[in-house]
C-alpha cells in the first residue's frame, strides 16, 4: 500500500496531468466532507429578494431563479453526487467482480455451474445491449424515485464491465501453476478463488474503479437533469444545471455554467487518477516509469555535479552568446 | 455466396434468443413502473367502472405473462402498442421520430470520425509530439464534459451571446415549411424537394448538436485510432517500408489500411451506443427525436414507446454490427479465404 503511494507520488512528479488529477479528486473530496464550513449560505434555503444575481462578491457564483446562493449549493453537491457514485461504482464492482470471476474460474468442463455462467454471460449481453441511459430511468422509475434506486441503477449498468473485466483476467489466471498448486494441496474452489485468483486479478479493476465513479457521476447528474434522479432543492451538480436551462438562453449563465464546469471537472480528475493507477497496475508501464524516474534522478545529479565548481561564471558564457 | 449465407444463419441463431430477451426484460421493467395507464388515460375525475373497464379493454386485467405473450403476438403482426400520450400507435411515432434521431446521430458519428481518425493519425506518427499531448488531453476531457451542460455551452456563446446559431427549439425554424417526408431527414428530403429554405434551415439547427456529439464523442475513436496505428507503424512490415525509402506518407497510408478493421469496430460500437446516447441533447435542444419520445415514456408511465424505443434501438444496433462483419471481409483479405 504504502509502495504503490510512492509510486504514484513519484508518476506524479514526472507527469503533471496526474498530479492535477489527484489534487481534484482530493479538493471534491475535501469540499465534500467541510462543506457546512465552507458555504456561506444554507444550500436550500431561498433568499426572495435576490433571484437572480449576477456573481458578485456576497453571492460569488451568483443567485438561481429562486434565489439560492449558487456557491454554497455547488459545493454542497459532491455531498450527493460523489456518494452515489462510490457506492454505484462499489456495488458493481463487487457484483460484477464476484460472478465474473466465478464464472471465469468455471468457464469449460461439465456441470450445472458452466451452464451457469453461460447463462450469466448471455444476461450480461442483453443488459448491455440496452441504451444505457434509457435503461438506467427506466430503473429508477419502476425502483422509485430515491438516492438508494439511482446506486442501484449505477450499479446495475456498470456491472457487466466488470464481470468481463474479471473473467478475461480469470481466464489466463486459471492455468497458472500456483492456482493447480493450491488445488492439489486440498483447497476448495471458493478458497483458491478468493485467496489465490482474485488477488492476482485487481489490478485492471482497480483503474477502472476511479474511471467508473467519474462516469457515475456524470450518469447521477444526467438522470437529475431530466428529473428522474436527485429532486430540485437537493444540492445536486445536474438538477442545477436543469434549473438554469431557461436562464442560459435569455443571457443569465450562471445558474448552470457554474456547477456544470465543476461536475466536468470532477469527472476529468477521477478519468485522470484512473489512467494513472492504469500506469501503477501494470508492471510493464511501471517498469518504464521507475527507469524514467531513475533517469530523471541521474539527470539531476550529473547537472548538479557539472554545474557544482563552475557555479560562480555562469553569466560569462551568456556574454559571448551576445 | 453459401459462407456469406451460413455466416448469416448461424448469426440469426443468436440474434433471436437476444431480442426475446431484450423484449422480455424491457417488458418487465417497464411492467414494473409505478402507475396504472388506465388512470393516467382517463385523468382524475374518471369512475372506478370505466377504469376497469379501459383495464379490461387494455388486457391489464390479465395475468402478466399473458400480456407478454398478447405482446408478442401483436409484436410479429407490426403492432408495438398505443402510446397513451400521443394517442397514437407507437410504430407510426417511432417512424416519425426515428429519423430525427438517426440524422442527427450519423453526421454527429461523421464529425466524430473525422475529429479521431485524423488527430489519432498524427498523434501516432509523433507519439512524443504535442500532437499526441493534445490528443490524450483532448480524449480524457471529451469523456469527462455532460454532453448536455457542453450543449447548454454553446447555446449561451453561439444563439445568446453571438446570435449566430437559430434558437435551440427543434429541427427547423417555425416559419419555415418541413419538406415532405421521403426518407424523415430533413436535410435529404428537402434536398430531394429542391426546397433550398427548408435546407438551410435544418443544416443550422443541426451545427450545434453535431458539434456537441461529434466533439464529445470523438475519444474513443480518437485511442482506438492511436493505439493501433502506433502499433502499426511500429511493426516489421511499417520498418521494412521506410528501410526501402517509401514516402512517409504511403508508410502512413498502408498502416491506416492495416488499423481499419478495429477503427470499424469501435466506429460500430459507438454508432449504436449513440442511438440512446444523443437522448440528453436532443431534450437540450428539443430534438423531438426516439430518444426523447422514449424518456418521456419512462417519465410518464407510458410503457410501449419505451418498449419500442428499446425494441428499434436494438435492431439498429443488430444491422450496424452486421454491416460492419460484411465490412470486415472487405478490408480484411484473410477472412474471406
Amino acid at each position: 500500500m504504502l509502495a504503490t503511494l510512492r509510486l504514484g507520488w513519484r508518476l506524479a512528479q514526472i507527469r503533471p496531468r496526474f498530479a492535477i488529477g489527484y489534487m481534484i479528486v482530493v479538493t471534491v473530496t475535501l469540499l465534500a466532507i467541510f462543506a457546512p464550513l465552507i458555504a456561506p449560505y444554507s444550500p436550500t434555503e431561498a433568499d426572495s429578494s435576490s433571484f437572480l444575481e449576477p456573481p458578485s462578491a456576497k453571492h460569488l457564483f451568483g443567485t438561481d431563479n429562486v434565489g439560492m446562493d449558487i456557491f454554497s449549493r455547488a459545493i454542497y453537491a459532491p455531498r450527493i453526487d460523489l456518494t452515489i457514485a462510490v457506492f454505484g461504482t462499489a456495488l458493481s464492482a463487487l457484483i460484477g467482480g464476484s460472478l465474473g470471476a466465478l464464472v471465469g474460474y468455471y468457464n469449460s468442463g461439465r456441470g450445472i455451474r458452466v451452464w451457469l455462467s453461460i447463462a450469466v454471460m448471455r444476461a450480461a449481453d442483453v443488459i448491455q445491449a440496452f441504451p444505457v441511459f434509457v435503461f438506467a430511468i427506466a430503473l429508477v422509475a419502476s425502483l422509485g424515485q430515491s438516492i438508494q434506486t439511482v446506486v442501484l441503477a449505477i450499479a446495475f449498468v456498470n456491472a457487466p464491465i466488470y464481470l468481463r473485466l474479471m473473467r478475461s483476467q480469470v481466464l489466463s489466471i486459471r492455468s497458472m501453476r500456483y492456482v493447480e498448486a493450491s488445488q492439489v494441496n486440498g483447497l476448495t474452489d471458493l478458497q483458491t478463488i478468493v485467496r489465490h485468483v482474485i488477488p492476482n486479478a485487481m489490478g485492471p479493476v482497480l483503474s477502472q474503479l476511479s474511471i467508473n465513479v467519474g462516469w457515475g457521476i456524470l450518469l447521477t447528474a444526467s438522470l437529475s437533469f431530466v428529473g428522474a434522479g436527485v429532486r430540485a432543492p437537493t444540492p445536486e451538480w445536474g438538477s442545477m444545471i436543469a434549473m438554469g436551462f431557461q436562464n442560459v438562453v435569455t443571457g443569465q449563465w450562471w445558474p448552470s455554467m457554474f456547477p456544470g464546469a465543476m461536475l466536468a471537472i470532477t469527472v476529468f480528475g477521477f478519468s485522470l487518477v484512473g489512467a494513472s493507477i492504469e500506469v501503477l497496475a501494470d508492471p510493464v508501464k511501471r517498469r518504464e516509469l521507475l527507469s524514467e524516474v531513475r533517469q530523471r534522478s541521474e539527470d539531476k545529479r550529473n547537472a548538479a555535479r557539472m554545474a557544482g565548481p563552475k557555479a560562480a561564471p555562469k553569466a560569462a558564457p551568456k556574454k559571448e552568446a551576445i | 455466396m453459401r459462407r456469406i449465407g451460413i455466416f448469416f444463419a448461424r448469426r440469426m441463431l443468436f440474434v433471436i434468443p437476444q431480442l426475446l430477451g431484450i423484449i422480455l426484460v424491457s417488458f418487465l421493467l417497464v411492467k414494473s413502473i409505478p402507475g396504472d395507464p388506465a388512470v393516467l388515460m382517463l385523468g382524475p375525475t374518471a369512475t372506478p367502472e370505466a377504469i376497469a373497464s379501459l383495464r379490461q379493454q387494455l388486457g391489464l386485467d390479465q395475468p402478466l405473462y399473458t400480456q407478454f405473450l398478447i405482446y408478442l403476438q401483436n409484436l410479429l403482426q407490426g403492432d408495438l402498442g398505443t402510446s397513451w400520450q400521443t394517442t397514437r400507435p407507437v410504430l407510426e411515432d417511432l417512424i416519425l421520430r426515428f429519423p430525427a434521431t438517426l440524422e442527427l446521430v450519423t453526421l454527429s458519428l461523421l464529425l466524430a470520425i473525422v475529429v479521431g481518425v485524423s488527430l489519432g493519425v498524427f498523434a501516432a506518427r509523433r507519439p512524443n509530439g504535442w500532437v499526441a499531448r493534445f490528443a490524450d488531453f483532448y480524449g480524457l476531457s471529451a469523456g469527462a464534459l455532460p454532453d448536455f451542460w457542453f450543449a447548454l455551452v454553446l447555446i449561451f456563446v453561439f444563439y445568446t451571446v453571438l446570435g449566430w446559431a437559430p434558437a435551440p427549439l427543434g429541427r427547423m425554424d417555425l416559419i419555415v415549411i418541413p419538406p415532405i417526408p421521403i426518407t424523415g431527414a430533413y436535410t435529404i428530403d428537402s434536398l430531394l424537394s429542391g426546397d433550398m429554405q427548408a435546407f438551410r434551415s435544418a443544416l443550422s439547427h443541426l451545427v450545434l448538436p453535431v458539434l456537441t456529439l461529434g466533439l464529445l464523442n470523438a475519444g474513443p475513436i480518437l485511442k482506438m485510432t492511436q493505439a493501433t496505428m502506433e502499433k502499426m507503424l511500429d511493426s516489421d512490415f511499417s520498418r521494412y517500408e521506410v528501410l526501402s525509402g517509401v514516402p512517409q506518407k504511403l508508410v502512413v497510408r498502408h498502416a491506416l489500411r492495416n488499423a481499419l478493421p478495429s477503427i470499424v469496430t469501435i466506429i460500430s460500437v459507438l454508432y449504436g451506443f449513440l442511438i440512446g446516447g444523443a437522448v440528453l441533447v436532443e431534450i437540450v435542444f428539443s430534438w423531438g427525436g426516439a430518444g426523447q419520445y422514449a424518456v418521456q415514456g419512462v417519465l410518464n408511465s407510458d410503457i410501449y414507446p419505451v418498449l419500442g424505443f428499446v425494441l428499434f434501438s436494438a435492431i439498429f444496433s443488430l444491422i450496424v454490427y452486421i454491416i460492419v462483419d460484411l465490412v470486415y471481409v472487405l478490408l480484411d483479405p484473410r477472412i474471406s479465404n
